[in-house]
């Protein structure tokens, strides 16, 4: 009779004690960390909403991190490097050839862009005689058009230089 | 800010199938040869007067001869 009693008092406590944690949420907790990521080009998607840790761009306006809740806002991108810090803590790096990052709220990225490969897909020999190429033509007495579209290309390759070796 | 292909009369889009250009042609053997179909762009269009469709054109040639023209310099 008596250890019924104690039985009966032990399972009335424990559920008291269990709860308590649970009572407080903060909004540290409730704020996700990771940004939505979106990486598309017009024949592939490279990320279809993954989760990862934070986003180097190159944009027009100057070099930015995205990390979670950030500030909304539309970058024109430069020829340049994307980098992609993922959950597991690897970097990805990616030359994307211009287009748009839109930052959306809520930390949702979506990058569109042209033309975009990882980094380990670029050539050193190709980049160098197409820069010897341009620069030819750069200088060379052709059309206005066409020196400008030589200017596009060097401004490219000169950039990716710096990340191929 | 002006940037200077834009001066040269070009068209954003135009800019960027450029830079899309010069990235594919930059890759090495394997993905480039893959890649480079996507650059190729083979259109034609004709403008219709009263009736009666006049010279087909290439849709570049057109462009680029649109472009020389809105050259500011």
């Amino acid at each position: 009779m008596n250890s019924l009693r104690v039985a009966r008092a032990a399972l009335r406590a424990r559920p008291a004690a269990f709860r308590v944690p649970v009572q407080r949420r903060g909004y540290a907790e409730a704020v996700s960390d990771k940004i939505k990521l979106s990486l598309s080009l017009p024949h592939q998607a490279i990320y279809k909403s993954s989760d990862v840790v934070q986003v180097n761009l190159a944009a027009e306006s100057g070099e930015m991190g995205v990390l979670a809740q950030h500030v909304p806002s539309i970058e024109q991108l430069k020829p340049g490097i994307v980098e992609v810090i993922e959950e597991s803590g690897t970097t990805k790096q990616f030359f994307l050839a211009g287009g748009f990052a839109v930052v959306q709220p809520n930390s949702v990225l979506s990058i569109n862009a042209v033309e975009g490969y990882p980094i380990e897909d670029f050539s050193s020999e190709a980049i160098k005689a197409q820069i010897a190429e341009a620069q030819k033509v750069a200088s060379g007495n052709g059309s206005e058009q066409d020196i400008a579209e030589a200017k596009i290309e060097l401004e490219v390759l000169e950039s990716l230089q710096v990340y191929v070796k | 800010m002006t940037y200077a292909w834009k001066a040269a009369g070009l068209t954003y889009n135009r800019y960027l199938a450029v830079a899309a250009r010069v990235v594919r042609r930059s890759l090495k053997e394997e993905p480039r040869l893959a890649a480079e179909r996507r650059g190729q762009m083979d259109l034609r269009f004709a403008k219709w007067t009263n009736g009666k469709m006049g010279e087909p054109q290439n849709v570049a040639d057109a462009n680029a001869k649109a472009y020389a023209e809105k050259a500011s310099s």
